[in-house]
C-alpha cells in the first residue's frame, strides 16, 4: 500500500475514542494485571484461579464468558477455550457472564481500528494494531463487537484453562506425594494411574487456587483438541427451549416496579411543553419524571405493570423542540450529495495516481455511477431495556448489554453515585447487532431508579421507541468511476463515499465533552480495504453528520460499502464484457486466500452453468473483520416478485473453532443483509422517523428465507471474525443477480424501490 | 379474574383490557411469551388458547376463553416435548428470544397437519420473526419434529 | 313477500324467458322486470359502492388468496405482511397454525397499528371480489346470488345492517379510515336502490 507514512501521521477517529474513554476511565494501570473480579463474590467452597475459573468443593465448575451473548453462540465458544485446556466436558461447566470489570477488557476490539486492510502486515500497521490492542487494556474496555470475542479470547482463555489445570495437577501432586508428571486429568478428575488414586478438581481446588500460576504455560496442539475445530452443542439451548428467564425483559426482583419512557421523536431536542397530568392520573402509574441525558430528553413512566407505563406514556400531552437538522430523507440525500461534490475527503487508498488516469481516459472507456442507502434500524428482536435498583447508596443495573464498564460508568454518573458502588449484571440479549453497545436504554432505568425509594424499576420501551430512538446504520452515498483498459479490466477505480461518523456520533452521546478528529474509517471500511490489485485506486471517506443519531449495526460500514464496491465492480465487469467472477480472480490474484473463497463459491454454486429461464445469479465478496467471504445468490421470477431461490456461502475464517455456530452465523448474517436489501429503510420527515414497527420496518419472514449451502475454508494464517462476515456480501451479491434477471442496475436500496420480492 | 395457564388456575387483579401477555408476566410471572411488538406483527408473544396459537400482546385478557398453554406448559416431567426436542437436536436457537414464540407455532401446526410440507411450514410460520434468520434449522426441526411424532405416536 | 323477493322472483322468471337482448346483462336480477328508475336509483347504488370499494371493506374481499393493506403508515396498498392468505382449506381463515383469528380478535386493538377485530375475522370468498372492480362489476355481483352468498338484496342489506364483521368497517380501530356513512345509512340506500329496481351503472 502506497503513503503508509501519510496515513500513519494521521489522528486516527476510533483512536480518539479509546483516549476520550481512556481520560473518562481514568485508569492508567496498562502494565499491571487487573484484579481478579471473583474474587469478591464466591460463594462458600469455591476458589478461583483467574478471572474466567472458578470450581466448587463440590466439583462444580463454573466459567467466565464475559462477552455479550446475543445469539452469535460467543458463551458455548468461549466456554469451550477454557475447557479445552481443563480437560472438562462443556456440559460439566456452568457458563456465566461474570460482573462488568476491567479485566474483561477486549484488545481485539479496536485492534483493527487503524487504517490498514487486514492483509496488510507491514511494521506500521501492526504497530498500530498493537497500540490499539493496548488502548483496550488500558482502558479496560470491557465489549462485544467488531466480531472479535473469540480473536480476543483464543489465548487468553485457553491459558486461563490451562494455568487451571496445572495449579490443580501441582495441588493433586502434593497431596498424593507423586510428581505431577505422573498424574492424568481427564472429566475433571485427576488420576494417578500407578497407584490408581483419584481426586476430583473439586477435592484440590481451595488447595491449588492459594498456589502461585506457573510461569510457563503450555497450550495443546490443534490436532490433540477434543472440543475445539467441532460443533458442539451450545450451552445456552436448553434455556431457549424452554422458555427460560434469561433476557433482559425476564428480570424478575421483589417489590419490582416497571416503567417504560417516551423521549423525543426529533433528536436532541427537548419539550416545549407537557402536560403530565392525564398521564399521572392513569391507573397503576406511580410517578412520572422528566429525562435529560446525553442521548436525548423525554419522560419517563413508573407504573405497577409494564402497560400501566406503556398507556400513560402515549396519554402524556408534549410538543417536542424544532429539529435543527435536515428535516426529511430528501434534504438529508442532499446533504450527502453535496458533501460529496464539496469535499475531496481523506483517501485511506491511494494507489497510483487516479487524478492522471482519468484526466486523458477515453469517454467510452469510463464507468460511472452513484449509490446511496438509507439509514436502517437494528430491531432486535428484544426491545431496549434494562433493570435498576438504587438502594444503601449501591446501584445496581441489569442490563442486556454488549458494553459493562462503560455501562456502569455512565449509570454511575446519571444515578449520581461511585462507580466502584455500581453493579452491572449482563443477561442474555434478545439480539444485539451493535443497538446494545449503547447505554441509554441502561441509563434511563438507572435515572428512574433514583426515583422508587429503593425499589427496584424493570424499564421496557415500547417497538415504536426502539424504532424510532435507534443509533441507526447511517446513510451513505457513493460516487464511483472506472477507466477500463483494452482488456476490459479496470486499470483505475475511484471511489467517494459520504456518510455521517459512526465514531462522531457515538462519541456526542457517550463522551459529549470530547470533540472527534481526523478520519473515520468505518465511512470507507469494505471498500478502501479489498485485496485488489489496480493500478490507480483511491478511495475517499467523506464526514458528513445529518444530525441523526448513528451508531454500529452488524458490519459497519462493511454493510453499505460491501454493496457499494461490489455491486459497481458488477457493472465494471459488465462494461468490459468480463464475467464478474472471472474478474475478480485477476484482481485478487495477490491473495491467495480470497481467490481459494472465490474458487470455492464458484464451484460450489457451479458457477457459469446455464440456468432456465427466469433464473438468475449474482456474486460478491467483502473482507470484513478479518474474515474472506464470497456469496453466490440465485434469483427466480415467480408471480409473486422476485424469489431469493438460495445462496452459497464461502467464508475463510483462518481458524475454525466451531463450524456449527459459524454456519449459523453466516446465514444469519446473510438473513440480516438480505433484510435490509428486500425492505427496510428508515426515513424521516419532519426530523422524525417515520417507520415505527414491524408493519413498516419488517425483515426477511421464513416462506422468503432462501436454502443455503455453506463452506468454511482455514487458509489463512490470522484468525477472523464470524458474526458479521455473512452481512456485507449478501446485499451486492443479490442486487447483482436482480441485474442478471432483470436487466435492472439497482444503485440505492431497498430494491423494492424498483422491484417486488415474493 | 381466573385464567386456567398450563393447567394451573390462577387468580388475577387485572384490568381486562390489559393484554394476555402483560397479565401473564407481570401479574402471573410467567415469563416465557415474549413482548415484541406489541401490534401482533412478531409472534414473539404466542400461546396457545384451547389449542389454537394467538398473539397475547394483542389480545386483552377480559376477551380469554379457554385453556392457556405457554412455552413453560409444553416441557412435562418427563422432559422435552418433541417440537423442543427437535429445537435442540437441530440446535435452531440463537438469541433465542423468538424461539418460544416459534415453537409454539410449530406445535401447532403439527397438531393439525402431522406431515407439514414446506409451503405448510410457510403458511403457519410466518408471523413468527426471527433476526437472527433461523429459519433454515426451523425448517429442519418441523419436519424432524414430524419424524419423531409419527415414530412415537405423541 | 317482501318487494325483493317478488323483485327477485320477477327476475328469475325473466332469465328464463331467455331474452336475447338481456343476454349480456347480470343474470339475476333484470332491471327492466319492474320500474326501474335510474335517476333515482344510481345515486343511491354511488353511496353503497363507496362503501363496499372502500379499503376497510375491499381490502378483505379480493379475487386472490392475499388480503390487502392500506392507509396512512401502509404506504400504496399492498399485500398482507406474513404471508398470509385465504387458506389451504379455502375457508377464508387462514391456514394451520396461523388463521385470521390468532391476532384478529372480537375487538379492535387500541393501539395504533395494532390488529383490528370483529366476530370471525375472516376473508370474503373470492367470488364476492370489489377490490379493484368498478362499480358496474360490484354491482352486478352483490345482485347476483350465485356470488353474493345466495342472498336476496333484502338479505344484502340486512347483512350490510347487522353483521359484525361488516359493521367493523365502520369502527375501523386507531388510526384507519372508516368506510363513508353508516351501517344503517348503507342499509337504507341498499333498500332504496332497489325499489328504484336496482339499477346498475353502465360502467
Amino acid at each position: 500500500m502506497a503513503n503508509l507514512g501519510k496515513i500513519a501521521r494521521r489522528t486516527f477517529l476510533i483512536g480518539a475514542a479509546a483516549i476520550a474513554g481512556g481520560v473518562a476511565v481514568g485508569y492508567y494501570v496498562y502494565r499491571r494485571p487487573y484484579p481478579n473480579p471473583l474474587e469478591n463474590e464466591l460463594a462458600e467452597g469455591e476458589a478461583t484461579f483467574n478471572p474466567y475459573v472458578k470450581i466448587g468443593a463440590d466439583n462444580t465448575i463454573t466459567v467466565i464468558a464475559p462477552r455479550a451473548e446475543m445469539g452469535q453462540g460467543v458463551a458455548t465458544t468461549l466456554a469451550a477455550l477454557v475447557a479445552e485446556e481443563l480437560d472438562v466436558d462443556l456440559a460439566a461447566v456452568t457458563v456465566e457472564h461474570g460482573p462488568a470489570s476491567y479485566a474483561y477488557y477486549n484488545s481485539e476490539m479496536l485492534a483493527e481500528g487503524g487504517p490498514f486492510p487486514f492483509f496488510e502486515e507491514g511494521v506500521v500497521a501492526e504497530l498500530m494494531r498493537g497500540g490499539m490492542g493496548a488502548f483496550g487494556k488500558f482502558l479496560g474496555l470491557q465489549g462485544t463487537g467488531g466480531s472479535s470475542s473469540v480473536r480476543d479470547g483464543f489465548d487468553k482463555m485457553r491459558t486461563a484453562g490451562a494455568v487451571a489445570r496445572q495449579m490443580l495437577l501441582a495441588a493433586a501432586a502434593e497431596r498424593l506425594e507423586v510428581p505431577a508428571d505422573e498424574l492424568a486429568t481427564a472429566n475433571a478428575t485427576i488420576t494417578h494411574e500407578a497407584s490408581g488414586r483419584t481426586l476430583s478438581y473439586g477435592e484440590v481446588a481451595a488447595q491449588a487456587a492459594r498456589l502461585d500460576p506457573p510461569s510457563d504455560q503450555r497450550l495443546k496442539q490443534p490436532a490433540d483438541w477434543r472440543l475445539l475445530g467441532k460443533s458442539q452443542p451450545r450451552t445456552d439451548m436448553h434455556a431457549k427451549v424452554t422458555g427460560a428467564p434469561i433476557f433482559g425483559v425476564d428480570v424478575s426482583l421483589p417489590d419490582m416496579l416497571y416503567g417504560t419512557v417516551r423521549m423525543s421523536p426529533r433528536f436532541w431536542v427537548e419539550p416545549v411543553k407537557a402536560d403530565l397530568s392525564k398521564a399521572e392520573k392513569m391507573p397503576g402509574v406511580v410517578k412520572i419524571v422528566p429525562i435529560d441525558t446525553s442521548y436525548g430528553h423525554g419522560f419517563g413512566v413508573i407504573a405497577e405493570n409494564t402497560w400501566a407505563a406503556f398507556r400513560a406514556a402515549e396519554a402524556i400531552e408534549v410538543e417536542w423542540g424544532e429539529a435543527d437538522y435536515p428535516q426529511d430523507s430528501a434534504a438529508m440525500s442532499a446533504f450527502l450529495r453535496d458533501a460529496l461534490a464539496a469535499d475531496t475527503g481523506d483517501a485511506l487508498r491511494d494507489d497510483g495516481d487516479v487524478d492522471t488516469a482519468f484526466a486523458d481516459a477515453p469517454h467510452d472507456k469510463v464507468v460511472e455511477a452513484e449509490y446511496e442507502v438509507p439509514f436502517l434500524a437494528h430491531a432486535c428482536m428484544e426491545p431496549m431495556n434494562a433493570t435498576a435498583r438504587l438502594k444503601d447508596g449501591l446501584l445496581e443495573v441489569w442490563s442486556p448489554n454488549q458494553m459493562p464498564t462503560i455501562t456502569r460508568q455512565l449509570c454511575a454518573d446519571v444515578a449520581g453515585v461511585d462507580t466502584e458502588d455500581t453493579r452491572v449484571h449482563t443477561t442474555f440479549m434478545g439480539g444485539g447487532f451493535g443497538r446494545r453497545g449503547e447505554m441509554d436504554y441502561s441509563m434511563f432505568a438507572a435515572l428512574l431508579a433514583r426515583e422508587t425509594d429503593g425499589r427496584p424499576v424493570k424499564v421496557i420501551w415500547t417497538r415504536e421507541e426502539d424504532i424510532r430512538h435507534d443509533t441507526y446504520r447511517p446513510a451513505a452515498m457513493g460516487r464511483f468511476r472506472a477507466r477500463l483498459g483494452a482488456d476490459g479490466l479496470p486499470e483505475a477505480v475511484d471511489m467517494k463515499i459520504a456518510s455521517p461518523s459512526t465514531i462522531a456520533s457515538t462519541l456526542r452521546r457517550t463522551f459529549p465533552s470530547l470533540s472527534p478528529l481526523g478520519p473515520d474509517k468505518t465511512i470507507a471500511e469494505g471498500a478502501f480495504d479489498q485485496p485488489y490489485t489496480i493500478p490507480d485506486y483511491r478511495v475517499a471517506a467523506v464526514k458528513a453528520d445529518t444530525g441523526v443519531p448513528v451508531g454500529f449495526w452488524r458490519s459497519v460500514g462493511n454493510s453499505f460499502n460491501g454493496y457499494f464496491h461490489e455491486s459497481f465492480l458488477d457493472e465494471v465487469a459488465a462494461a468490459g464484457g468480463l464475467d464478474p467472477v472471472q474478474m475478480r480472480l485477476t484482481l485478487m490474484a495477490d491473495h491467495p486466500a480470497a481467490v481459494k473463497v472465490v474458487e470455492k463459491a464458484a464451484a460450489l454454486s457451479n458457477w457459469g452453468e446455464t440456468l432456465p429461464a427466469g433464473r438468475a445469479r449474482g456474486f460478491a465478496f467483502t473482507l470484513s473483520f478479518g474474515s474472506w467471504v464470497a456469496e453466490v445468490v440465485e434469483v427466480a421470477e415467480t408471480d409473486a416478485g422476485i424469489r431469493i431461490e438460495k445462496v452459497w456461502i464461502v467464508a475463510d475464517v483462518g481458524t475454525a473453532l466451531d463450524p456449527g455456530i459459524i454456519e449459523a452465523q453466516l446465514t444469519s448474517g446473510a438473513v440480516f443483509g438480505l433484510s435490509s436489501a428486500i425492505g427496510q429503510e428508515i426515513t424521516f420527515t419532519d426530523g422524525m422517523a417515520e417507520q415505527s414497527n414491524f408493519h413498516d420496518y419488517d425483515a426477511m419472514r421464513i416462506h422468503q428465507c432462501p436454502a443455503f449451502e455453506v463452506a468454511i475454508l482455514q487458509n489463512y494464517h490470522k484468525m477472523g471474525g464470524v458474526g458479521e462476515i455473512g452481512t456485507p456480501p449478501a446485499v451486492p451479491a443479490l442486487a447483482n443477480a436482480v441485474f442478471a434477471l432483470t436487466g435492472k442496475r439497482i444503485r440505492s436500496l431497498p430494491l423494492t424501490r424498483e422491484v417486488d420480492f415474493a | 379474574m381466573r385464567l386456567t395457564v398450563n393447567g394451573n388456575p390462577i387468580e388475577l387483579d387485572a384490568d381486562p383490557d390489559m393484554p394476555l401477555l402483560w397479565a401473564l408476566r407481570d401479574l402471573a410471572g410467567i415469563t416465557g411469551p415474549k413482548f415484541g411488538c406489541g401490534i401482533a406483527a412478531c409472534g414473539a408473544c404466542t400461546v396457545l388458547v384451547d389449542g389454537t396459537p394467538v398473539r397475547s400482546c394483542s389480545l386483552p385478557v377480559g376477551l380469554v376463553e379457554g385453556e392457556i398453554v405457554t412455552i413453560e406448559g409444553l416441557s412435562g416431567a418427563d422432559g422435552l416435548s418433541v417440537v423442543q426436542q427437535a429445537w435442540l437436536d437441530e440446535q435452531v436457537p440463537q438469541c433465542g428470544y423468538c424461539q418460544a414464540g416459534q415453537i409454539m407455532s410449530a406445535h401447532a401446526l403439527l397438531e393439525e397437519i402431522s406431515d407439514p410440507s414446506d409451503d405448510d411450514i410457510d403458511n403457519a410460520m410466518a408471523g413468527n420473526l426471527c433476526r437472527c434468520g433461523t429459519y433454515p434449522r426451523i425448517r429442519a426441526a418441523i419436519k424432524r419434529a414430524a419424524v419423531e411424532k409419527a415414530k412415537t405416536g405423541a | 313477500m317482501t318487494v325483493l323477493a317478488r323483485l327477485l322472483t320477477a327476475a328469475v322468471i325473466t332469465m328464463l324467458a331467455a331474452s336475447p337482448v338481456h343476454a349480456q346483462d347480470a343474470p339475476a336480477v333484470d332491471d327492466d322486470a319492474i320500474a326501474v328508475d335510474r335517476e333515482k336509483g344510481l345515486p343511491e347504488w354511488d353511496k353503497i359502492v363507496a362503501v363496499l370499494s372502500h379499503p376497510r371493506c375491499a381490502n378483505c374481499h379480493v379475487e386472490d388468496a392475499y388480503p390487502r393493506w392500506s392507509g396512512a403508515h401502509y404506504g400504496t396498498t399492498r399485500i398482507h405482511a406474513f404471508n398470509i392468505s385465504r387458506g389451504e382449506d379455502g375457508s377464508g381463515f387462514g391456514n394451520a397454525a396461523l388463521r385470521c383469528t390468532s391476532c384478529h380478535f372480537s375487538s379492535n386493538s387500541s393501539k395504533l397499528h395494532g390488529p383490528p377485530g370483529a366476530p370471525l375475522w375472516h376473508l370474503a370468498p373470492a367470488e364476492m371480489a370489489w377490490w379493484q372492480k368498478s362499480s358496474a362489476e360490484i354491482c352486478a355481483q352483490i345482485k347476483d346470488p350465485e356470488r353474493n352468498g345466495g342472498r336476496t338484496l333484502d338479505e344484502v342489506a340486512t347483512h350490510v345492517r347487522d353483521d359484525p364483521l361488516v359493521g367493523w368497517g365502520w369502527v375501523p380501530g386507531p388510526g384507519r379510515e372508516p368506510a363513508p356513512g353508516s351501517a344503517d345509512e348503507t342499509f337504507r340506500a341498499i333498500e332504496r336502490w332497489a325499489a328504484a329496481g336496482a339499477p346498475c351503472p353502465a360502467d
